[in-house]
């Protein structure tokens, strides 16, 4: 890969091109906040706008979003100016009064200096609730997990991850990763008596053999099974006695 | 109305699907022709679709909520949409509206009970000239009139 150097807040660092702004920031200790972006994920990004800082080149200036932003050579950005700190504001308003209850909003909000909002905001009598409309769940399902047991539905204001007609899926294994992904945890995942539900959808949960802790849903077994040919008794025991 | 929402007989959906390339262009092109035929687009159908196409249900279902010109909803046989745009609303759309809605007992957007009509609002046509404007399937007829509306509605749909 090409190496490049890039600017961040006057620094210099070497980066392999095309990766993005947010990744060679973070790996150099230069935090900037997000919430849909995971560096695990490739299509995840790019869609809550808090991560915008503001990128020169060729004597031009854009506010970009840094976690879809490639670094190329005479690229210089800026983290930590008025312009952005003031947009990234107005953004993190927009989300509060979207999901006032989440405290992952909350307190990035108030970091920013955010505690009020000018907007109606939307009580949460709703299953999007905490949701951000990011899709990095359905990323995740999409890509990560590859099942695709849901999707953004309906579009606009009401747009939302859900499975199809808000029934349970046929091919939801019930892994969670949706839930471990959601940036403002607002995927509701609820296990008892070895039974997770999510997605409207109950789980019978594998017990380890040593503990008997319930750990996985045995759906998640047979798709791991099906996949990688991994031998079925290896699901035996949880990772704490597999070894 | 019951037995157009249980819709059993998958071939219904199979003739429409094999007119198509078994390729993802093809989905919105079939969900239209779903559209079409059953006035709706059928849960079985995006089942289905889903099983030939190699395409997640997730995905087929999301393009039904996005697409405005897609119903998950059973409709009526035939579709009267009343312009309430700005020129139609002046020039009378309103009363034109609340004469259907008790003629045809059905209220806005909704589906009359024998599946005959679905009444809905259209915000603007592009046809201000015509204003109000009242479409029964796909036909315009301009300058429309409460008194004169069941008449045209009667008149089309016995053809």
């Amino acid at each position: 890969m090409e190496k490049i150097s890039v600017v961040i807040d006057g620094r210099t660092f070497e980066a392999e091109k095309d990766t993005c702004v947010l990744e060679v920031a973070r790996r150099n200790g230069i935090y900037i906040p997000s919430l849909c972006y995971n560096s695990e994920v490739t299509s995840s990004g790019g869609s809550c706008r808090v991560c915008l800082v503001e990128a020169h080149q060729g004597g031009r200036m854009r506010l970009v979003t840094s976690c879809n932003y490639p670094v190329r050579k005479g690229l210089e950005v800026k983290t930590d100016t008025p312009l952005v700190h003031r947009i990234r504001r107005g953004v993190l308003e927009l989300l509060l009064a979207r999901v006032p209850d989440s405290e992952v909003i909350r307190e990035m909000a108030a970091a920013e200096g955010v505690t009020e909002v000018r907007f109606r905001k939307d009580e949460g009598e709703n299953e999007r609730y905490k949701c951000i409309a990011c899709a990095l769940c359905v990323n995740v399902c999409a890509e990560v997990v590859g099942v695709h047991a849901i999707a953004m539905v309906e579009r606009g204001a009401d747009k939302k991850p859900a499975t199809p007609y808000n029934k349970p899926s046929d091919v939801c294994i019930g892994c969670g990763a949706c839930a471990y992904a959601c940036p403002t945890g607002a995927i509701e995942l609820k296990e008892k008596d070895g039974v997770r539900r999510i997605w409207h959808k109950d789980f019978k949960m594998v017990r380890c053999s040593v503990c008997g802790t319930p750990y996985i849903p045995e759906a998640q077994v047979d798709w791991i099974v099906s996949k990688t040919g991994k031998d079925r008794s290896f699901f035996d025991k949880c990772p704490d006695h597999r070894f | 109305m019951k037995e157009m929402t249980q819709i059993q007989d998958v071939s219904r959906f199979d003739r429409i699907i094999d007119r198509y390339e078994r390729s993802e262009e093809s989905l919105l092109a079939i969900l239209q022709d779903f559209q079409r035929e059953f006035h709706y687009v059928p849960e079985e159908g995006i089942r289905r679709l889903s099983e030939v196409m190699g395409v997640p249900a997730s995905k087929i279902y999301a393009m039904g909520t996005f697409y405005k010109a897609l119903s998950l909803t059973p409709r009526g046989r035939h579709t009267i949409k009343v312009c309430t745009g700005t020129a139609c609303h002046l020039k009378g759309a309103p009363q034109i509206l609340e004469t259907l809605e008790r003629e045809l007992r059905v209220k806005r957007n909704g589906t009359t009970e024998d599946g005959e009509f679905t009444l809905e609002c259209v915000n603007c046509v592009g046809a201000c000239a015509m204003a109000p404007v009242t479409l029964v399937d796909e036909v315009y007829h301009g300058k429309t009139r409460p008194s004169k509306v069941m008449d045209i509605v009667r008149k089309q749909v016995e053809g």
